[in-house]
């Protein structure tokens, strides 16, 4: 338990030194949310496109897709800080240590998780500013889906690091998949107008479910039902969070 | 009872043998240090008897536990300042420590006096409230010290506690070595390449090369490994000839007109030699002496030299080598 409570801990004071880093995080969504949504809302602002994008207006639409996108990017690449830690020897400290390796990794995970979230939270603040549609009962619901999410891309990132030995090599992958997962997400645009083959991946997506989940406490319309959403991400999160206890447990120097 | 019991202990890279089949003991309350080369073996070692590798082969006990079989009882009872530095720069000082201190279960206002008192202990104490980041590789070095001690270990692990430091800085950290011996009764097994900090601080030497211990007893019977301390003299008036005397044990003129004595302890030997001379009234210009050093038992053990200096510039490029590239 204290190694849970002490890396949270360090995960979280980190974050608040790395005053440029967290304002960092903001500078994507927002640009996203300026240039493509605000561009693209003018040119769907027409009666019809409404019924694309499920009775609401673009920007609407749009919101939960940029708060899952902000968390999803935020807690992917918390992951490399333990890459950090290898580079930095910190890892050592805590691998001799005798306290439990499991519940200092989950630890580590919930801080990073937490602090994507809060991320999230203040992209989701602003959303409610600029978009009409939003439902303020929906946030609690979205701030759980959010840290499901967080959970699971933040398990996924420590897993990744811990196999990876350069910081280039996991910046590579990140941007391999970053991208990718966030078009075929429908944070965008529809899944059901996707052509066929670009569905298929979209179902096998998690972000999908986050982004489908999120839009249905914001908005109250969403593609797959709610438990679907739910179960998926909470069956996502406990897998991946456990497979970086496992490797974590089993981590040498070597 | 003994703190560290290594048997036939052996890592292999590949086809590399790092460590190989070494044995040794170090006694509770006793400083032991592994004086060696680049990449003589001495960081692996640590990182068996530190439960962070697994031995290829051979076994090795650490507080009576077994490092393969109960690494978490071992964990308990250590505490290790690495070779690379291993602190969180973004944290400071204090913050360091009572995260250790948390991990390691102490909690609440004995943490905080510990921490506090550590701190003094290395002198840190005006800086707690600064970002690692912003401190010299000396601070750091005692940081890592007194992090190393919140646990209270019964065996400290120091992988080249002084290297890349400046001589000051170095002095200090000895200084704390010995008072953590006299203090708190600890064990020490320290590593090294510095034969002057080997010489000065450790109770018991083993010196490994290849991943070998070649040699191992105190600094004065791995000097008398290779003899005696030599006294030189010079006389005025031409008198150059040998000198006979029961504690001489031997003789040679050097090209120079010098007289080269091999004596048991130079500094019993001179007054006698003086005693001598003023019997004979020879008149004395010069004297001097020279006591083997470990060097010398390096040299003499393996044909080379550890040679600091280019060992140490070499050293510091590996670790920032493999800071960078691991
Ligand atoms: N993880 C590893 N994989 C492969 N080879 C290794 C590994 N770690 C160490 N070695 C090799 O094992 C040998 C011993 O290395 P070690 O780090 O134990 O030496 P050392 O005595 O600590 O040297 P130094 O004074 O440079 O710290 C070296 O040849 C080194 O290259
Ligand atoms: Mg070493």
């Amino acid at each position: 338990m204290n190694a849970f409570i002490t890396l949270a801990y360090r995960q979280l004071k980190r974050f608040t030194r790395a005053r440029s880093r967290v304002i960092g995080s903001f500078v994507n969504p927002i640009i996203w949310l300026i240039f493509f949504g605000l561009g693209w809302s003018e040119v769907f602002n027409f009666p019809m496109a409404r019924q694309i994008f499920g009775g609401v207006d673009y920007l609407s639409f749009l919101a939960p897709g940029i708060v899952a996108m902000t968390i999803f990017n935020s807690s992917f690449i918390s992951g490399i800080s333990v890459i950090w830690d290898k580079q930095f020897g910190f890892l050592k400290e805590i691998l001799v240590a005798p306290a439990s390796r499991k519940a200092a990794i989950v630890g580590r995970i919930v801080g990073d998780s937490l602090t994507s979230l809060f991320q999230g939270t203040v992209i989701l603040l602003l959303m409610f500013m600029i978009a009409d549609s939003l439902k303020v009962s929906g946030i609690p619901f979205v701030l759980l889906i959010g840290f499901m999410l967080a959970v699971a891309f933040a398990s996924f990132g420590v897993s990744l690091a811990l196999r990876m030995t350069s910081m280039e090599g996991f910046q590579m992958i990140m941007s391999f998949l970053m991208l990718p997962l966030l078009f075929l997400s429908g944070a965008f645009y529809p899944i059901d107008t996707m052509p066929n083959w670009m569905q298929v991946l979209a179902h096998i997506n998690p972000l999908t479910y986050a982004v489908d989940g999120s839009r249905y406490f914001l908005l109250g319309t969403s593609k797959f039902p709610i438990t679907t959403d739910l179960s998926v991400l909470a069956l996502l999160s406990i897998a991946l969070l456990g497979i970086a206890m496992y490797s974590f447990e089993r981590a040498t120097i070597e | 009872m003994y703190a560290i019991e290594v048997e036939n202990l052996t890592k292999r890279f590949g086809d590399l043998i790092a460590v190989d089949h070494v044995n040794f003991t170090v006694k509770k309350g006793e400083i032991f240090a592994f004086l060696g080369p680049n990449g003589a073996g001495k960081t692996t070692t640590i990182n068996m008897l530190t439960t962070l590798l697994k031995p290829t082969e051979g076994r090795a006990t650490v507080a009576g536990y077994d490092v393969v079989k109960e690494p978490s009882e071992v964990r308990k009872k250590i505490g290790i300042v690495f070779q690379d530095p291993s602190l969180d720069r973004e944290l400071t000082a204090y913050e360091n420590m009572y995260i250790h201190g948390k991990i390691y279960g102490y909690n609440g206002i004995k943490l905080k006096e510990r921490i506090n008192d550590l701190l003094k202990f290395v002198e840190l104490e005006r800086f707690k409230d600064k970002v690692v980041k912003t401190f010299s590789g000396g601070m750091a070095r005692r940081l890592e010290i007194a992090r190393a001690l919140i646990h209270e270990p019964e065996i400290l692990f120091l992988d080249e506690p002084t290297i890349g430091l400046d001589p000051h800085t170095r002095a200090h950290i000895w200084e704390y070595i010995k008072r953590m011996k006299k203090e708190r009764d600890m064990t020490i097994f320290l590593t090294t390449h510095y034969m002057d900090e080997a010489d000065q601080l450790a109770d018991r030497i083993a010196i490994i090369d290849h991943g070998k211990i070649i040699a191992e007893g105190t600094a004065d019977e791995l000097k008398r490994l290779i003899g005696n301390d030599v006294v030189y003299l010079k006389f005025t008036n031409g008198m150059i000839e040998c000198i006979k005397a029961e504690f001489i044990k031997d003789c040679k003129i050097l090209p120079d007109g010098r007289i080269e004595l091999g004596v048991e302890n130079a500094s019993e030997a001179i007054p006698k030699i003086f005693e001598l001379s003023i019997q004979k009234s020879w008149k004395i210009l010069e004297v001097s002496y020279h006591k083997p050093t470990l060097n010398d038992v390096f040299l003499y053990l393996t044909g080379r030299e550890i040679r600091e200096e280019n060992g140490e510039s070499f050293a510091i490029l590996k670790t920032v080598a493999r800071r960078r590239f691991r």
